[in-house]
């Protein structure tokens, strides 16, 4: 599966990829995510509940950082597996200064999934993977808003 | 051939018990004791294993116990070749890799499994399979049939130089020779799509060891109850009366579950006995999916040389057909596949080779049509396509190349998956074709039907098609039958049942020679404790094997109770006959003797034994056949497309066929019909599809449609034509698979025909809304 998209935050962009190397506040953007801690400078372990049309099931995995080039790219790469199955996915992430204190976020990114998650969900995932991206992007506004009102 | 019950339109004996829900399934065997099972499959498609920790699953409270691969010890053992390898064919080559019960060292598909379970009860085992860590490193699937068959690929096997399973090529005449003298050669490729057995009862399987009597019981939903107890016997070291397997009311066989030795009957009688507790596995939805077996699945690269007048020379077809990760079913759906493609058309040169590859799939084994459909799919399509270049009528160019019933028996040359050259038996196929488009109204539907159609700016066309079935094959089945003391017939055959009307039709051939009341016949399929020899439910050979089989053991029981009577009456052989349930005296009906209180007489008593004494009135008899009985037909459908939403509605549907003499007009017409929906399904809705990793992603009814009701055909119609084969005794051949085996092509005709603004072609076998939408987007606009 492929994911492509942008997404415009109304923020610096500094402000925004320092949002996005803090694991609280991915953890609190994603939707069903449990827990997420930093192992190293790079690497963070996490959980996950997800519902997928019919599977609804625990994950945990590793996110890791590649490429760093604040403040301007990165690489998330995901190794997950749970009960319903298994995912690795690597998702490249740009952010663009377009003036008016706003910053534009362009993503891409594969995901291969295996097991139940395949078998069952595959035909949900496109829409499931659409609708986290976009209100884990309204969330990560709301916390963007209330980093920069505190600064 | 038409007597008191043989060919007549009997209703189903079987339907009492299946429709008022007192028929006994395999999930309603339970014994006191009995513990459950749950496989725990792997979810990658090819991966090394590294380790299984079981440690928390053992744990888990109610389960039992815990095993893999390793635990198994030296009964873990790779499973039998099931069909011997092909090597009748000179110059075959057969790569043997059969499937192991369990995984061992890497997994090869997704879905294969890895550990079992068994508990108190099939909650915890699921629960407990999720206690189960599986650490495997991940390797790249094969799963595109031409690219697996390079030498650069990935190996399924890695102590094979190639993904190469088997390479068989066959040759009739000379086709690059024809190819010279031809006016026209026309080539194509052509996929015929992986579809699933989707019978609606998934496979189980129920054991008991009973130590006390040193006998193994069980139950299976199985196509093949005698291979699966003498398989079960041979890796237990029991002799084959120890075991006992009884195949209880199935639903739905389909071929999938002619399989044997896989992961549940290997390790459940182990476990069984190991444990000392009888143990029940019932397989859903979900695993019959992703690792029962299923079919199809081959890319074809087809030739054919052709004069300007339609007569064709020579055909040549190349083809890689899909085994999956093992090939334990050996070649019997590729080689349908080569004798199915030119085997209603004269073909004089015809040359044919299969690639049979291995991929990171499930397992490759018949499934309902078994290879016919692939053949016949392409010989049609390219008839199409031949049509198209001569710009002739894709019927006139089939009437011209059709067999003609002159020339049968006919030798084609090619040998089947019974490892003999194959014969065309009899039949008239051009009446076949004929009367088909009679019954359509061919040339009213093309002179004003579709004219008028047309101008109205409808999209209608037609579709004609024509096929053979080769059925029947040996090697061989048998039968008892009995007269009981209650004056009724009992009739134990090793073949079993998964829903056709074996009950009935069985029935009916010894009703007919014994004159007794169909229903007073009972019959019993596929219980190795009443009748222990046989092969298995497959290639349509039912009624025509195990039927014909039945028919001389009743002859042997009518000649058994005239010689009994006739003593018994003091007259002579050929002054009894049969009356309803009784023998009587020609012309003194009140001399008789009731059927019952002749049986009794036939078990002697002290001071009434003969030397050579063969008590009751009993036989056994037993059938081969030299050869397969080929089955013919012509197909023709009217179809309705929208070119916007590429839906398609089946308006008129019509199949002659020829199955020889028949027993029961009302089951056929079940026969076909059911065919038919499978076939429609394959055409237009099922479709099983793995993604480049080897993931199954229609593993539910979510995804992998079923055709249903709304989808048949409005109108259908079903002529039969009678040519009975020389074969056997009834003049029998077999009809199971006939429906299913000409929809896809003559869809695939109708849609191109209606679609006529567009210069479609249809390559592919199993189609859809979206794809027939993308193929009319590539199609240029005429």
């Amino acid at each position: 599966m492929n994911v492509e998209g942008e997404y415009i935050f109304n923020g610096p962009q500094q402000a925004v990829y320092e949002m996005f190397n803090d694991p609280t506040a991915l953890a609190t953007a994603v939707p069903g995510m449990q827990k997420m801690v930093q192992v190293d400078e790079t690497h963070y372990e996490g959980a996950i509940f997800l519902r997928i049309g019919p599977i609804s099931a625990a994950f945990e995995g590793v996110l890791s950082l590649t490429d760093v080039n604040p403040p301007e790219s990165c690489t998330l790469n995901i190794e997950g597996k749970g009960k319903a199955g298994f995912a690795k996915g690597v998702g490249r992430v740009k952010f663009t200064d377009i003036g008016n204190n706003q910053t534009k976020l362009n993503y891409s990114g594969e995901v291969n999934i295996g097991g139940t998650l395949a078998s069952v969900g595959q035909r949900m995932i496109d829409s499931v993977a659409k609708s986290m991206i976009k209100s884990g992007c309204e969330k990560l506004q709301k916390t963007l808003e209330e980093r920069c009102q505190q600064k | 051939m038409t007597g008191k019950y043989f060919g007549q339109p009997v209703l189903r004996l079987e339907d009492k018990h299946l429709l008022t829900g007192r028929a006994k399934f395999c999930d309603d065997i339970v014994i006191p004791g009995m513990l459950h099972a749950a496989f725990l499959r792997s979810d990658y498609a090819h991966a090394i294993i590294k380790n299984i920790d079981v440690t928390e699953a053992r744990k888990h409270p109610g389960v039992v116990a815990v095993y893999t691969a390793e635990d198994m010890g030296d009964y873990w053992k790779l499973g039998p070749l099931q069909v011997p390898p092909p090597f009748a064919i000179k110059g075959a080559q057969f790569n043997a890799r059969t499937l192991p019960p369990i995984a061992k060292g890497k997994v090869r598909f997704s879905g294969e499994p890895i550990a079992v379970v068994i508990a108190e009860s099939r909650y915890i085992a699921e629960d407990a399979c999720e206690d189960i860590i599986f650490d495997a490193e991940p390797l790249p699937a094969v799963i595109d049939l031409e690219k697996a068959w390079e030498d650069t690929s990935v190996l399924v096997h890695d102590d094979l130089p190639s993904n190469m399973a088997a390479l068989v090529k066959q040759e009739s005449g000379d086709y690059e020779a024809a190819k010279k003298q031809a006016d026209v050669v026309v080539s194509h490729r052509y996929v015929a799509d992986h579809v699933a057995g989707a019978a609606m009862e998934n496979r189980g399987f129920v054991v008991n060891w009973d130590e006390r009597t040193q006998e193994m019981t069980v139950w299976a939903g199985t196509q093949a109850p005698l291979p699966l107890r003498s398989a079960i016997a041979g890796r237990m070291g029991l002799v084959e009366n120890q075991v006992r397997v009884i195949t209880p009311y199935i639903g739905g066989g389909f071929g999938p579950k002619v399989m044997t030795s896989q992961a549940d009957d290997v390790l459940l009688p182990w476990i069984s006995m190991k444990l000392n507790r009888p143990i029940k596995w019932i397989e859903d939805r979900r695993e019959n999916f992703l690792a029962t077996t299923s079919e199809r699945d081959q890319v074809h690269h087809c030739e054919m040389a052709l004069k300007n007048d339609g007569t064709i020379l020579g055909f040549k077809d190349i083809f890689y057909h899909n085994t999956g990760a093992y090939d334990p079913y050996g070649m019997t759906v590729p080689l349908n596949t080569q004798t199915h493609t030119v085997s209603n058309y004269r073909v004089p040169n015809f040359y044919t080779e299969i690639r049979m590859v291995f991929t990171n799939e499930m397992v490759v084994t018949p499934v309902r049509g078994a290879g016919r459909s692939e053949g016949v799919f392409v010989m049609e399509r390219m008839m199409d396509l031949a049509a198209r270049e001569l710009k002739m009528d894709p019927v006139e160019i089939r009437l011209k190349n059709l067999l003609k019933k002159e020339e049968f028996p006919l030798n084609t040359g090619v040998i089947g998956q019974d490892f003999v050259v194959g014969v065309l038996d009899s039949g008239d196929y051009k009446n076949n074709l004929e009367k088909c488009i009679q019954m359509i109204d061919y040339e009213k539907f093309r002179n004003e039907i579709q004219p008028k159609a047309r101008k109205e700016g409808k999209h209608l066309g037609i579709g004609v098609v024509t096929f053979t079935e080769g059925t029947a094959v040996g090697p061989y089945e048998g039968a008892r039958v009995t007269v009981g003391n209650n004056g009724k017939v009992s009739v134990a055959t090793g073949y079993s049942t998964q829903g056709q009307g074996h009950f009935t039709v069985f029935a009916q051939i010894v009703a007919e020679q014994l004159n007794v009341k169909v229903e007073d016949v009972r019959v019993i399929t596929g219980d190795t404790g009443h009748f222990h020899w046989g092969a298995g439910t497959f290639a349509s050979r039912g009624a025509t094997i195990a039927g014909s089989a039945i028919n001389s053991a009743a002859v042997l029981v009518r000649e058994k109770i005239f010689a009994t009577a006739a003593k018994l009456l003091d007259v002579p052989e050929d002054q009894v006959e049969l009356c309803e349930g009784s023998v009587c005296v020609k012309g003194h009906p009140e001399k008789s003797v009731s059927l019952g209180d002749l049986a009794g007489k036939a078990n002697p008593m002290r001071g009434a034994v003969e030397a050579d004494v063969k008590p009751g009135l009993e036989a056994t008899a037993y059938y081969a056949p030299p050869h397969g009985a080929t089955g013919s037909g012509a197909c023709a459908m009217i179809v309705d497309v929208d070119p916007e939403t590429c839906k398609v509605n089946i308006e008129r549907f019509v199949l002659v066929h020829d199955c020889g003499t028949v027993i029961n007009p009302l089951l056929l017409e079940g026969q076909i019909q059911g065919g038919v929906s499978m076939g429609i399904g394959n055409a237009f809705y099922e479709k099983m599809v793995y993604d480049e990793n080897g993931q199954l992603m229609t593993a539910s009814f979510m995804d992998y449609l079923m055709p249903q009701a709304t989808d048949m055909p409005k109108r259908m119609e079903i002529g039969h034509n009678v040519h009975p084969s020389p074969l056997n005794t009834l003049g029998l051949k077999g009809v199971g698979e006939a429906g299913a085996l000409p929809p896809p092509p003559a869809f695939c005709q109708a849609v191109e025909d209606a679609l006529y603004e567009y210069d479609l072609d249809l390559t592919e076998s199993n189609l859809n809304p979206s794809l027939l939408y993308k193929f009319k987007n590539e199609a240029t606009k005429r």
